[in-house]
């Protein structure tokens, strides 16, 4: 049986655990690519990192463009969810078109959605301005901006948590919902207390997904904002990548990048234990 | 159900629907319009569609050759990932022991690696071992990313195979491979194309790897056009063909497996 196994891996351990702990490895070096000088520097990338203020802003960004856009999407996908459990006819056509969204290449959805959003020439801003509405500066304006980064979130991944929590919807055992149809409970009272208390583990499970992803959020924004307006809109992936690749420090970037995953390891180790828990106080 | 209230869910839908696949229609409406029509304020809805623009892109501007490196990347991916990821799920699922689930997990938990983690070390080792701007590394990187996952949903159609046809054959003589190879593996056929599909989808959307692996000469779409952006209005009927060419693929590939995407979805085929 482990026979198997052993070719994958042996690629897995060389393409995945290879580089991983080269990584690790450099984030204690003073390394900048295209000079020979490496010199070591034990925890000083981190120290610095954590000293500055930078670091704590795009921290602070990714943490609110990811609770905002995986709170609306959560909403939205749930409405979605129950209105296609609902529905009774076009359900499958329905679910695919609103799908595409997020098969789509990511850059390519990005730049479908500059064109909403670009000043006076976008979609948006020339209804608007037709209409004799002065709109706002979606892309330029630090506060718009991330309005601007949240929408495009969640247009790109509302489809999947839609599709996750019909799939779901489905799933469920429809003799609970009759009986308390029933004994005449509302449907506010069947959402309530009937199918949001069954779809917990499933929506905490695509919560901890979406956190996870979410700290790999890259292309969107690239294309989008590339973190402009100055920092407003730059995530922590984003910030990494102008340290490794702009400036060509490997050295402090790879710290950087150990550092996003121990909160990544930390925000999934607290969402696990709140599960649990709240596993056992339901039994 | 009422069928008033059937009607109204199903027009609440289908214009939610529309408005969530408007910026891709917008797109759509720029790749197909005369510029002197596609910024006319307000937004014109009746014009004379021209296919120059694609014509343009795909053919004048190389866009061509780009969708043959991302094909190349995508197929080298598909090629490397699949069969190993294919054989080591079938291993995973036939193994009972507790490794073996510390083993899944730990694939799963790679799952939270920030990929930008590992472009770091790649681009290392390509400038290195001047790998820059070949395919290997590329494809090398894709496989890095997708292995893990194709393993998890291989493994899921392994797990719905009863054990008890390898075991039929392994009593009518066959060996381990042999019932692999010849009993089993035909059965998941689908499951294989499923997977080679999201590995396919995984590897032609990827973008940060591409950016710092890739240059002139191996270049992929989506850093094809990320370079003609969408800021610069000169180019807006351009990129917006190209735009439209390259969300094609993802589209078909939908459609085809289509009742297999939560499947796969929950695996982490599909990222951001």
């Amino acid at each position: 049986m482990w026979l198997f196994m052993a070719p994958s891996v042996l690629v897995i351990a060389l393409v995945l655990f290879y580089p991983f702990f080269s990584a690790v490895y450099y984030s204690f070096f003073n390394y900048y690519l295209g000079s020979q000088a490496i010199t070591f520097a034990g925890l000083d990338n981190y120290t610095n990192l954590l000293s500055e203020e930078r670091f704590w802003i795009t921290l602070g960004n990714t943490f609110f463009i990811v609770g905002a856009s995986v709170a609306l999407q959560l909403v939205l996908g749930l409405a979605l969810a129950l209105a296609l459990y609902a529905c009774t006819r076009g359900v499958r056509l329905i679910s695919l078109l609103n799908f595409l969204p997020h098969v789509v290449t990511p850059v390519v959805g990005g730049i479908f959605l500059k064109w909403m959003f670009v000043g006076r020439w976008g979609l948006i801003d020339a209804t608007l301005i037709g209409f004799n509405i002065f709109p706002p500066d979606w892309l330029g304006d630090p506060g718009w901006a991330k309005f601007t980064v949240i929408m495009a979130d969640t247009w790109k991944f509302m489809p999947f948590l839609m599709l996750v929590l019909y799939a779901g919807l489905q799933a469920f055992d429809t003799a609970l919902l009759e009986a308390a149809r029933i004994d005449g409970a509302s449907p506010w009272q069947l959402l309530w207390y009937i199918i949001l208390p069954m779809m917990k583990p499933l929506i905490l499970f695509v919560v901890a997904i979406r956190t996870m992803d979410a700290f790999r959020f890259f292309d969107l924004i690239y294309v989008l904002t590339n973190g402009g307006p100055g920092t407003a809109t730059e995530t922590i992936t984003l910030y990494t990548y102008q340290i490794g690749f702009r400036l060509l420090e490997v050295g402090r970037a790879s710290a950087l990048g150990v550092l996003t995953l121990i909160v990544v390891a930390i925000m999934v180790a607290a969402l696990i234990w709140f599960m649990q828990r709240r596993g056992r106080e339901a039994f | 159900m009422k069928p008033r209230y059937q009607a109204t869910l199903l027009v609440l839908l289908s214009l939610f629907t529309f408005i969530n696949l408007v910026p891709i229609l917008w797109g759509l409406l720029i790749s197909i319009k005369q510029p002197a029509d596609a910024f006319s304020i307000p937004p014109t809805l009746i014009f004379e569609p021209t296919l120059l623009f694609h014509w343009e892109v795909w053919v004048e501007r190389g866009f061509f050759s780009f969708l043959i490196n991302s094909l190349i990347v995508a197929g080298g991916t598909i090629c490397i990932s699949v069969p190993l990821g294919t054989l080591a799920a079938y291993g995973l699922a036939r193994t009972k022991t507790k490794h073996a689930s510390t083993l899944l997990f730990s694939l799963l938990a790679i799952r939270m690696l920030p990929q930008i983690l590992l472009a770091i070390p790649f681009f290392v080792m390509a400038r290195y071992l001047s790998l820059i701007d070949t395919y290997l590394m590329m494809i090398l990187a894709m496989v890095a990313i997708n292995q893990p996952f194709t393993i998890w949903l291989m493994r899921s159609f392994f797990v719905d195979v009863p054990v008890e046809l390898d075991e039929a054959a392994m009593i009518d003589g066959c060996n381990r491979w042999q019932a692999f190879w010849h009993v089993v593996l035909p059965t998941v056929r689908p499951g294989l194309a499923v997977t080679s599909l999201f590995s396919m989808l995984l590897a032609y959307n990827e973008f940060l790897f591409a950016l710092i692996l890739t240059g002139s000469r191996t270049k992929t779409l989506p850093v094809a056009i990320a370079e003609y952006g969408g800021e610069d209005i000169n180019y807006w009927s351009i990129s917006a063909a190209g735009a439209i060419g390259i969300m094609l693929p993802p589209v078909i590939f939908t459609i085809l497996v289509q009742r297999h995407l939560i499947r796969g979805l929950t695996f982490g085929a599909v990222k951001g």
